[in-house]
């Protein structure tokens, strides 16, 4: 019974009116390009079992998962005016955006990892609370921006106002001065087509 | 000629898995000797960036590129999606709780050199 219930109430989620004029970008290529990622994972999972009968199975469950969760992964803006598909940045930038990051990994860790081993460790290391305010409209700028600082070794992101406050942990000057340089918010604004990069650096502290 | 070829890919392999293992043991390190919550949060990133990425590499190399690399290759995008998920409401909860934040004000030769008697 609880899952018919639940069942239930996806379906209903499903069927909630959505504003489709809200919608940035196409709805139906956005739904096509979800059920071939859904298909490809069914691929990978099945372990390049390639019976007709088994692909056939997958692209039903592709498309019925796609008609299902499409609705949840709109998310609405600050004020409510558009809607913003979860996925939807473009895939060349993407994979631009990761190397990138994944060398900013590989320098941050190699810093992290000398201060912490030093035998003077504590003239290395200067932990504090630093404060910069970042503004997009997709609101999966501030999640994909946030997700980055604290994937990068060194910083770690411990709060996020709605107004675009990050309070952000630092534990060596060297991560401090990368995180306020403002490399990353630039690369942020730029993955998720936003034209200026609304980014400035606050001192001192701010009320709670 | 194959088996020269299998050989060279193994090394390369266990190369890359050791250089993962240099990272996680310097996140070890830094978990003991960091001093307080928030700072050793930063050490365990070290293992689950660059030690991460390193020993993936290394079996994707060891397992050859079927399948199996493939899904290995998801597990390990997975791993940097949620990972800093867990870090972030880890630093949330205690910032929001008001845990101090430790700085080099709180540090004094002095007072460490008394905690070690204890």
């Amino acid at each position: 019974m609880i899952f018919y219930d639940a069942l239930r109430q996806v379906i209903s989620l499903a069927k909630q009116k959505v504003d489709d004029s809200k919608i940035v970008g196409s709805k139906y290529l956005q739904m096509s390009g979800t059920v071939l990622m859904l298909f490809v994972f069914w691929l990978i999972m099945s372990g390049g079992d390639m019976h007709p009968k088994f692909l056939f199975y997958g692209l039903v469950t592709s498309v019925i998962t796609t008609w299902l969760c499409y609705p949840l992964l709109l998310v609405p803006n600050a004020d409510g005016t558009r809607l913003y598909y979860a996925f939807s940045v473009s895939i060349p930038k993407a994979i631009q955006y990761f190397f990138w990051l994944m060398w900013q990994l590989v320098l941050a860790n190699i810093d992290v990892l000398l201060a912490t081993t030093a035998q003077d460790m504590m003239t290395k290391i200067d932990p504090k609370i630093i404060r910069f305010k970042f503004h997009a409209d997709n609101p999966l700028a501030y999640a994909v921006l946030a997700n980055s600082i604290t994937l990068t070794p060194g910083t770690v992101t411990l709060n996020v106002t709605p107004d675009g406050l990050y309070e952000i942990h630092a534990l060596t000057p060297g991560a401090a001065d990368g995180c306020l340089g403002g490399d990353m918010q630039r690369k942020v604004a730029w993955l998720f087509g936003e034209g200026n990069c609304n980014f400035e650096v606050v001192n001192g502290e701010v009320a709670a | 000629m194959s088996l020269d070829l299998q050989c060279i890919r193994e090394c390369v392999a266990a190369l890359f898995m050791l250089g993962g293992a240099v990272f996680f043991i310097g996140s070890c390190v830094g978990m003991l000797r960091l001093p307080d919550f928030y700072t050793r949060m930063h050490a365990s990133g070290n293992s689950e960036t660059l030690g991460c990425t390193l020993s993936f590499i290394g079996l994707v190399i060891y397992q050859g590129f079927d399948w199996t690399a493939a899904k290995l290759i998801c597990v390990f995008l997975l791993v940097y999606m949620i990972n800093p998920i867990g870090s972030h409401i880890l630093g949330k909860a205690a910032y929001k709780s008001g845990h101090p934040v430790w700085t080099l004000k709180d540090y004094t030769p002095e007072v460490l050199s008394k905690e070690e008697e204890h």
